[in-house]
């Protein structure tokens, strides 16, 4: 069960004449759940893209199932990519057509299955993932956030993919959706043998469903194992990143004060 | 291996074997099986399944419930531990799977539906007129809240970047209509009186329906466009926190300035018309700009120019309450906006040539 699923080699990604990945390799092997870590601003999100197909790389290698992504004929790409699932940061479910068709659009585009076997599979797959049936008819728009990702999962896992890619999952849910969100990945997990690869900020998911962590800073790939090594390494970053949990609350406004890129929202007038 | 079902039958338990890839990839229809009548114990064996994933599972079990199988009271055999993790998850949301298929719309409560919402949507915009007037009325009383700076913002982009557009338009049109008019009048040897259809026209009607058409399309579906933006991002929210009115901040600048700029375009459009008729005027039937001119100068009176000119602010009331209105009711979603753009569109140009035939009537009627 040792199975590398994906491989990503000495990756280096120029954007606008800003190098944002600089060398970056990494592996993930069949079964794992590993999160992708890192500042704003460190590439995670473009490095997802890279691995999924949709943004070139300057140079270096990304092979997801043994198959190179980036020298892959678009056949060979298309039949990779029904052996994968996104979840986008925000769901990105198609507005115009209901959830249950949202979810049951991938079948209808990769199987040669009837209409109605169609939607009962994506009614499997909204029970799987924990949304009641009277959310199947409703519009994307309907949906609160949390069921809006619940729906989006649903939609990721309908080829019964045997990997995972997930954008932050619990960002913009309240803590107590953030944490069943969790628990609902790490059990379809373990009872479907997902492999799981997750960009977050979120400590308590950090914490409680992944096997290995992999952390960029600077383009680079600044720590790489369980939670308690990447603890033991020594970088101003992580210290503070990890001191947000730890720290009481006084010495973590102060953190916050030097750290934090959330700027305060600030509402442009001048369009007006 | 594509996936089959076989059955046997053992001392009265009828046994149903599994075999092959059990797989989403593997699935084209529901493997077909039969047996009847069915014992009162079934017991299915997965000893020879090679691989299942969840879709697998419930192609399985659909197979099996289709042909009366009591799905939740059979037993199961010799599955591998991770197949059988897998058939218990599904076998447990099985029934949420199976939701009918919701009822066709019939086409009465379809009609029904409609005029619902079309008798909503009228008495919104009632209300968003009224709203309109109550705000214009607040900033006589305090004109230094006039949004001077939006409202000129607004001119450049509704008038002055629509002049190349407007005039060669209404060029063109002019030109074809003084030729298909002049191929008609040359026959009767009545050329001079191109002049006089053509002015008439173009002053009276043309210009001013062509060029309300073309501005509806243009800024009309601009403004939705991006009003319904603004409301998608809670920036006329924002506005509304910070004290100030979206009315008095987006609508009325936007509906003064389409107001001000539609009767300049207007007259844009005709000077365009006019000149298009001049060039196939001097081409065609020999007339050259002189004789075009002082015939203009004879025919074209007062009254029908002003005609014209002042039914472009009244299109333009129509076309601004249309799209701001249509703008500030998005719903908070992408879709939302292409439709109340499209909408925008379709309700200014019907609400355009409405009212010219309505003005054009009540005109003939007064004798104007």
């Amino acid at each position: 069960m040792t199975e590398t699923l994906v491989e990503v080699d000495q990756l280096v990604t120029d954007i606008d004449g800003n190098r944002i990945l600089n060398g970056v390799s990494l592996q993930v092997m069949r079964g794992e759940i590993v999160a992708l870590i890192g500042g704003s601003g460190t590439g995670k999100s473009t490095l997802l893209k890279q691995i999924i197909g949709l943004l070139r790389p300057t140079a270096g290698h990304i092979s997801l199932f043994g198959t190179d992504v980036w020298s892959a004929s678009s056949a060979e790409l298309r039949s990779l990519r029904q052996r994968f699932g996104m979840l986008f940061q925000d769901g990105a479910l198609f507005s115009s057509i209901n959830i249950e068709q949202n979810v049951a659009t991938p079948l209808f585009e990769h199987t040669d299955l009837p209409k109605p076997l169609c939607l009962k599979l994506a009614r499997l797959k909204l029970a799987l993932v924990g949304l009641p049936g009277s959310a199947a008819l409703k519009m994307p728009n309907e949906l609160s956030g949390g069921m809006r990702k619940r729906a989006a999962l649903a939609r990721a896992l309908a080829l019964d993919p045997e990997l995972l890619f997930l954008d932050e999952p619990t960002s913009g849910l309240d803590p107590l959706s953030a944490r069943a969100f969790d628990d609902l990945i790490r059990a379809l997990s373990d009872s479907l043998g997902l492999t799981v690869v997750l960009i977050t900020h979120d400590l308590d998911t950090l914490m409680s469903i992944i096997d290995r962590a992999i952390v960029l800073a600077d383009g680079k790939v600044l720590g790489d194992g369980s939670i308690a090594q990447i603890h033991q390494i020594d970088d101003p970053w992580l210290r503070a990143y990890f001191a947000t949990r730890e720290a009481p609350r006084e010495t973590r406004s102060a953190i916050a004060g030097t750290t934090s890129q959330r700027a305060a929202s600030n509402v442009t007038l001048n369009t007006i | 291996m594509p996936p089959t079902l076989r059955t046997e039958l053992q001392n009265d338990t009828l046994h149903i074997y599994a075999t092959g890839d059990w797989r989403l990839s593997q699935l084209n229809a529901l493997p077909a099986w039969q047996y009847a009548p069915l014992p009162a114990w079934i017991e299915l064996d997965g000893g020879e399944i090679v691989s299942l994933d969840p879709s697998g599972a419930l192609a399985l079990l659909q197979s099996l419930a289709d042909r009366g199988v009591n799905i939740a009271d059979m037993g199961l055999v010799h599955f591998s531990v991770a197949h059988a993790a897998i058939l218990d998850l599904v076998r447990g949301h099985f029934d949420a799977s199976q939701a009918a298929e919701p009822a066709r719309r019939n086409w009465l409560a379809g009609l029904g539906r409609n005029a619902d919402a079309g008798m909503r949507h009228l008495a919104h915009l009632v209300n968003f007129v009224g709203i309109l007037t109550t705000e214009i009325f607040d900033l006589f009383a305090q004109p230094r809240r006039f949004r001077w700076k939006e409202f000129v913002n607004q001119i450049e982009a509704i008038f002055v970047h629509a002049i190349p557009l407007v005039f060669t338009m209404m060029f063109l049109l002019g030109l074809v209509f003084a030729y298909l008019l002049g191929r008609q009048a040359e026959r009767y040897g009545a050329n001079i009186f191109v002049v006089d259809g053509s002015a008439l026209a173009i002053c009276r009607e043309l210009s001013p329906v062509i060029v309300a058409i073309l501005v509806a399309g243009r800024s009309g579906a601009a403004i939705t466009a991006q009003l319904g933006t603004m409301k998608v991002y809670e920036e006329t929210d924002a506005i509304s926190v910070l004290g100030l009115s979206p009315y008095a901040v987006l609508v009325i600048p936007r509906v003064l300035a389409l107001l001000l700029a539609l009767p300049l375009l207007v007259f844009v459009g005709d000077i365009a018309g006019l000149l298009g008729s001049m060039a196939i005027a001097n081409q065609q039937l020999n007339i050259n700009p002189a004789a075009f001119i002082n015939r203009l100068q004879q025919e074209l009176d007062t009254p029908t120019m002003l005609v014209g000119l002042l039914k472009a602010p009244v299109f333009a009331l129509f076309i601004g309450v249309i799209a701001c209105y249509m703008g500030l009711s998005v719903a908070r979603d992408a879709r939302s906006i292409g439709l109340n753009t499209t909408s925008t569109v379709v309700q200014s140009i019907v609400a355009v040539i409405l009212l010219n035939a309505i003005i054009a009537i009540t005109l003939v009627k007064l004798g104007i």
